[in-house]
């Protein structure tokens, strides 16, 4: 049966979605522990899938200012890849990158920005790098942007993205802990409908 | 202790002589507020996309189009004037400097296109706005007198 909205999501479709995210979720962690040098561990992955406002206080509160690395998806899954960073993150990033000390995310120059978008970018690219080989589909990743503003502004791109079919979005989440220390960070992968049939076939389920 | 109404992602709220309208953190959204100060009524709009493709869709207020047209049907019959009819909006940023094949970089800018549009249509006038750029933005209105304030990270409130 092909999934027509994200609610037609049984719990076997869930269950692959969710070990989908887990390997792609391991990837990014091996990648940026080696960048920073650092044991880094990812929670396991929530599949969650929620009403736009439900979405948004889900991941925090809509003024919250966030840094945000966004890849757009297309070929055979179509979709946005996230990487969300609080403050705090950023900074033990950069720190570890750069060496840096004093740092606020709203005042970066041009050497943190492009340190950050290319972290995000390889961790990203080796998120869907481990989705792509499990699952044997194809997918183009387009050039990394980052924006670094008010939550609820970062994820109206995904949700105008996936909202002109549905009322919901569905994300899988990734919680982060570098060097034992808990960051409030989030990767998340963000499919549109008909991609999710694509994998469920690639996967022989149907 | 002001009443304060919260406005979500497509949703739309209308209250009458006091209290304060909000919607927080537009991006590529657009925040629409409409004012009558002779009864002092107000309505704070948030809508997500331009236009309402599927007739089937329910969701009225995620769409421009659509939006705006149910907001002011009840604006009307909440006995609000069109010639009174005090609009501003504010959203419709560019959040990322987007390439890809979605066409998504410039979903805002497209919004903000497809409100004036409808508004024109409905021969309403904007009297105040603060769109595009890349930053997010929190919208109120106070119902009292009619004003509007946006707040964004690291500038100063502003005062339509």
């Amino acid at each position: 049966m092909a999934i027509q909205k994200y609610e037609d999501m049984g719990n076997l479709e869930l269950d692959i979605i969710r070990e989908i995210g887990s390997i792609g979720n391991g990837n990014a962690a091996t990648a940026l522990s080696a960048i920073l040098n650092t044991g880094v561990r990812m929670a396991l992955p929530e599949v969650v899938i929620m009403e736009f406002n439900e979405a948004l206080n889900y991941l925090g509160s809509p003024e919250d200012v966030v840094a945000a690395i966004l890849v757009e998806m297309s070929g055979e899954i179509e979709g946005i890849m996230l990487f969300i960073l609080t403050q705090e993150f950023a900074a033990e990033i950069i720190g570890k990158t750069i060496g840096t000390v004093e740092f606020d995310f709203l005042e970066m120059d041009g050497i943190k920005n492009s340190v950050l978008t290319e972290i995000g970018n390889i961790m990203i690219s080796s998120y869907i790098n481990a989705l792509s080989s499990l699952t044997n589909v194809n997918v183009q990743l387009a050039v990394p942007q980052l924006a670094v503003s008010m939550l609820g502004g970062i994820l109206s791109i995904p949700m105008a993205t996936m909202g002109i079919n549905s009322d919901r979005i569905m994300m899988i989440t990734g919680k982060f802990e570098v060097d034992g220390k808990e960051f409030n960070g989030d990767m998340l992968l963000l499919p549109d409908v008909a991609s999710l049939n694509v994998l469920m076939k690639k996967l022989g389920v149907d | 202790m002001v009443k304060q109404v919260s406005v979500g992602i497509a949703d739309m709220k209308l209250t009458r002589q006091e209290g304060v309208l909000i919607t927080y953190a537009l991006g590529s959204c657009v925040g629409i507020s409409f004012y009558d100060p002779m009864i002092r009524l107000g309505a704070l709009l948030h809508i997500m996309l331009p236009e309402k493709t599927n007739v089937a869709d329910a969701n009225v207020f995620k769409f421009a189009d659509s939006g705006i047209q149910e907001t002011l049907r009840k604006f009307y019959a909440f006995g609000g004037m069109k010639g009174r009819i005090v609009c501003k909006i504010a959203g419709g940023a560019k959040m990322f400097e987007m390439k890809g094949p979605g066409g998504l970089g410039n979903i805002g800018e497209r919004n903000i296109q497809m409100v004036k549009k409808v508004l024109m249509r409905e021969g309403i006038r904007i009297s105040g706005e603060d769109t595009g750029a890349n930053y997010a933005r929190t919208m109120q209105i106070n119902v009292l007198n009619g004003q509007v304030t946006i707040k964004t990270v690291g500038k100063p409130e502003r005062v339509l």
